[in-house]
């Protein structure tokens, strides 16, 4: 294993770094608090999960980290860039060479062959991956030439995985990857991202409902009302293929 | 108000930039159908209303001098209800400090009033009185043109005398809605005006006591105009009589029936291209607006709406759209109506002008738009009732993709994957994409079309005026002279050139059909003027025989090698049996030509000069003016210039207003079909593009997506467009096309550009609107949401 052994996490290590980050959305007349202070530090090469119950802030957080939204106050640091002082030009360049998303709905096109959804990556990135090896990477190498319509949901999030890493991001964003699928479908999916993991050493950040995820990561972030109410260190991970729900 | 008029309401206020696009094209035909019926309508009943008040006649008749007493043998004639003859004669007029000629054609007034027919309406003033040799009543727009007030004195030459004319009325008559003067195109009301003078006074100048040159008849109900015709000329063969005709081959009657054809036309091509359109886009609209709403749909069908409630609903939606167009539409159409209408009163000589729409034309209007609208809701609504509540709230099968054949030659050519997306969408929905496209074609065309006007105007100048025309001035006479004033005209000093040209009237026979035309001819070697044939060829008068336009060829029926009886108008009144040598395609009416010898022999006088054309120096112009003022013989002046660019500025003010109305029309096809293609795009793929952002690709990148489909489909249009517009625009002349002229269709290839090119600007302004929401997409937000 490549990536970095849990424990005390220091500064120089952190693939993110976050500082009293607060997010409030106003709707209406009324405002939420998403996040109300938050400092977190997200060492590099680590998975970790974020737990919670809906609305505790842990999906503000990830499209934060992953430069789709942005802080109303706060600083957050990728490695030793500000993302907090990009602008959306800057913040675009950001995610398209570091961030793989994977989603619990896939968002795949579906003009688009398994094969072609990859290239959507690997067009504009900078030291992609082969196509083809970024889908034999999660075992869709035979079915490349399909359109979504004609996959299995399992099978499309696994191209939505591959779609992900084909770039080799330094980090994969997964909010609720399995939310969508069955148990041993899901087993996959976990399993391509650990692989993704072991072999790249991505940082993998999964938010879930799914408590028995948690077993997988390195690092567990609880979140309550919009802050991290625990952290929970595991120090001895658990393969995916252990995890039943 | 019901839960789901309150949906409706919000459903149009939330798509109310799609619903207002499409309201924009259904306006358009709304308002192109109120304009030219609207004015159609406006037109005849003014027209029928002034012929009606003022007894306009129904046959006309021309002699070269008659006694009085014909017109009692005329009344005799079974069928005809009223004759009455007077003296018609032009005369030059000599306006103090003005040199260019200015003509009058003098019609004789019973000075006591027992006129019946082709009464003058006065606006000012009285008509002349008995005993008042010297009064005059003159027209309106004439004495508006000139300054003319009552009271004031005109100085005329007539009939070789000088007579200083009273101003003492100022008027309008029926038979001269349309007043042209002779050699003129269209009517200069500084140069040409309508004077009436009591007849002993007018009988006095010209040496015509108790004799006229004109009759004027009045028909029994259910009598025939030809056998009327017949008879009446039967009567006046022995004095000269030039041949009785009907209202249809009255000058002023003829250009009036013309232009409302025209206007007929109109109402027949242009209004039907928006209501297609606008079908096409209630239908795509409408189509996606229940696709998007299917569970909705199957939520109120469960709670037991019934089909019927769920199918009236939606076809509200199109109805709504279609009174917001009928009432943008009216308006439009009412405004310019009047726009138009005030553009006709400059060129037709109306006392009164209705401008009047009856409720007809608005419930026509009304019919159509909704019409139209509901047929296209007709699949739509069908597809929402024909929705069961189970099946509708199940999400919908995922669109399937197929790669294409030209798909795998996109590969080979190295498509991005963004060129993928694009193609694929544009075949997943063929029905849709071939909408847009048509759509933006038939803007295209529309505008290709009616710029057809500008340049049909355009090659009328060139052929008639630039090519065929090199005369500075064209010389009329009283009657037809001999070679003897050519030469005296070639005396005046700063002439440089002088040729003649001459025109009798006749009547060709051909089987059972005859027509009244002039045969024209020119010198042999003449070089003034020349006749160009539509393709801008020059064409030579047959050695013998006659050379018919193919527009008097098809009236007669004849064909070249067939023989036609020629019966001259007038003169020696012959009659000779003549072949068709040649049919030329020309632009202005119907015509016939002969070789000098074969005119001569058809006249049968030496008296070869109808008309003298000059060439001259321009710095002598003012003399030679004044020098043919001066000469008794002439009658009248024709400038080229000054009839080139009164040309110029009918075609300026008439077409360029309509051409202004039209661009703007056709821009509401291009922009409402694009945008609302655009928001259906848009709102289609806002998940895609969504996804796009998120996986790191920039906004203009995303953009890529939605304006490159668009680009693809408005670019495809335009060779289709071209095409449409290619054959729209001859169809629209050839219904333009009446007996007086013929539009050539002479399209410049410049007017593809240009017609494209406001079609490309329509819809590029239109593609980036709607980009700006690319700008402003929510990536979580669509994210959260399945698709």
């Amino acid at each position: 294993m490549t990536s970095a052994r849990p424990g005390a996490p220091r500064e120089e290590d952190a693939a993110f770094r976050g500082v009293a980050l607060e997010k409030v959305y106003h709707t209406g007349e009324t405002s939420v608090h998403a996040l109300r202070g938050v400092d977190l530090l997200i060492p590099r090469g680590e998975m970790l999960v974020l737990l919670g119950p809906s609305g505790s802030g842990k999906s503000t957080l990830l499209n934060i980290i992953g430069g789709l939204d942005r802080p109303t106050a706060g600083t957050l640091y990728y490695r030793d860039t500000e993302l907090t002082a990009l602008n959306d030009r800057d913040l675009t360049r950001f995610r398209r060479a570091e961030i793989g998303f994977i989603f619990q709905f896939y968002n795949l096109i579906p003009s688009l062959t398994a094969e072609e959804n990859v290239r959507l990556v690997t067009d504009i990135a900078e030291r992609p991956m082969d196509p083809a090896e970024a889908l034999a990477l999660v075992g869709l190498a035979e079915r490349r030439h399909h359109y979504p319509a004609q996959l299995s949901g399992g099978e499309q999030q696994r191209v939505a995985v591959a779609r992900a890493i084909a770039k080799r991001p330094g980090v994969l964003l997964c909010d609720e990857p399995t939310g969508a699928l069955d148990s041993s479908t899901g087993v996959n999916v976990l399993q391509a991202l650990e692989r993704t993991h072991a072999e790249l050493g991505t940082t993998v950040v999964i938010i879930t409902h799914n408590v028995g995820i948690a077993a997988m990561a390195h690092r567990v972030f609880h979140f309550l009302d919009g802050r991290i109410a625990r952290i929970e260190v595991n120090e001895a991970p658990i393969d995916p293929r252990a995890i039943h729900w | 108000m019901s839960a789901l008029d309150l949906k409706l309401l919000r459903d149009l206020w939330r798509m109310r930039g799609q619903a207002l696009a499409i309201a924009l094209v259904l306006a358009a035909a709304t308002a192109t159908f109120v304009l030219s019926t609207g004015v159609h309508g406006s037109l005849t009943a003014t027209r029928d209303a002034y012929y009606a008040r003022n007894h306009f006649a129904e046959v006309f008749a021309g002699m070269t001098r008659a006694p009085r007493g014909v017109i009692a043998r005329l009344a005799e004639i079974p069928g005809v209800r009223r004759v009455e003859g007077n003296i018609v004669q032009y005369a030059t007029l000599d306006f103090p400090g003005r040199i260019e000629p200015v003509r009058a054609l003098i019609n004789s007034v019973d000075e006591s009033g027992r006129d019946r027919l082709n009464l003058v309406t006065l606006s000012r003033g009285h008509m002349p009185r008995p005993g008042e040799t010297s009064e005059v009543v003159i027209d309106e727009t004439f004495a508006k043109a000139n300054g003319l007030e009552l009271g004031d004195q005109v100085a005329a030459q007539i009939y070789g005398r000088r007579e200083m004319l009273k101003i003492v009325g100022m008027g309008l008559a029926p038979n001269y809605i349309y007043a042209l003067a002779p050699g003129d195109l269209i009517p200069d009301d500084k140069r040409f005006g309508i004077f009436w003078m009591g007849r002993k006074g007018l009988e006095a100048v010209t040496d015509r006591r108790e004799a006229i040159n004109s009759v004027s008849l009045t028909l029994e109900r259910g009598a025939s105009e030809a056998e009327v015709v017949r008879k009446v000329d039967a009567v006046l063969a022995p004095y000269g009589g030039t041949g009785a005709y009907g209202r249809e081959d009255h000058l002023s009657h003829a250009f009036l029936d013309s232009e409302l054809k025209q206007l007929d036309a109109m109402t027949r091509v242009i209004p039907p291209i928006f209501l297609l359109v606008s079908t096409f886009l209630v239908y795509i609209v409408l189509g996606r607006m229940i696709r998007t709403e299917r569970t909705q749909i199957g939520l109120i069908k469960a709670f037991g709406y019934s089909d019927w409630a769920i199918g009236w609903h939606y076809l509200k939606f199109a109805l709504a759209i279609a009174v917001l167009a009928i009432v943008m539409g009216a308006l439009a159409g009412i405004w310019m109506g009047r726009a138009m209408t005030r553009l006709y009163a400059e060129y037709y000589r109306f006392p009164f002008l209705y401008y009047i729409l009856s409720p007809g034309v608005f419930m026509g209007a009304g019919g159509l738009a909704i019409g139209s609208a509901a047929l296209g809701a007709l699949g739509g609504v069908r597809a929402a009732m024909s929705l069961t509540p189970a099946v509708a709230m199940a999400p919908p099968p995922p669109p399937i993709y197929r790669t294409g054949r030209i798909e795998r030659l996109g590969r080979m050519a190295g498509f991005t994957v963004i060129g993928h997306m694009i193609v694929r969408h544009i075949a997943r929905w063929p029905g849709r994409s071939a909408i847009t496209v048509l759509g933006v074609a038939l803007s295209l065309g529309l505008l290709f079309a009616t710029m057809q006007f500008i340049d049909a105007s355009r090659t009328m100048i060139d052929q008639f005026f630039a090519r065929g025309q090199h005369q500075d001035l064209t010389v009329t006479f009283t009657e037809p002279r001999n070679e003897d004033v050519v030469h005296a005209l070639a005396q005046l000093p700063g002439v440089q050139r002088v040729e003649t040209t001459r025109a009798i009237p006749v009547k060709l026979h051909y089987r059972n059909r005859s027509e009244r035309t002039a045969i024209e001819s020119a010198d042999p070697d003449a070089t003034l003027t020349a006749r160009i044939d539509s393709s801008g060829a020059e064409i030579a008068l047959p050695p013998s025989g006659l050379m018919l336009s193919r527009q008097l060829a098809g009236q007669l029926g004849v064909r070249a090698g067939d023989a036609v009886l020629v019966e001259q108008l007038g003169g020696r009144r012959t009659r000779s049996t003549q072949r068709i040598v040649t049919i030329v395609d020309e632009i202005v009416g119907a015509r016939a030509y002969a070789g000098q010898a074969t005119l001569e022999r058809i006249a049968r006088d030496a008296a070869p000069v109808g008309a003298a054309l000059l060439k001259i120096d321009p710095a002598a112009r003012e003399r030679i003016l004044t020098r043919l003022k001066g000469m008794p013989v002439v009658l009248g002046v024709t400038e080229r210039d000054a009839a080139l660019t009164k040309f110029e500025q009918l075609i300026r003010d008439n077409i360029l207003t309509m051409i202004g109305f039209y661009v703007s029309f056709a821009s509401a096809i291009a922009v409402g079909v694009v945008y609302n293609s655009a928001r259906i795009l848009f709102s289609e793929r806002a998940h895609e593009l969504a996804t796009l952002r998120v996986l790191g690709y920039h906004r203009s990148e995303v953009g890529m997506v939605l304006l490159g489909e668009l680009a693809l489909l408005v670019l495809a249009a335009v060779p289709v467009g071209c095409v449409i517009g290619y054959w729209m625009a001859q169809l629209i002349m050839a219904m333009f096309s009446s007996d007086l002229f013929r539009l050539p269709f002479m399209p410049a290839r410049a007017s593809y550009g240009y017609a494209t090119l406001i079609v490309l600007a329509a819809a590029l302004g239109t593609a980036l609107i709607v980009s700006r929401r690319v700008m402003a997409l929510d990536m979580v937000r669509v994210l959260k949401a399945r698709e």
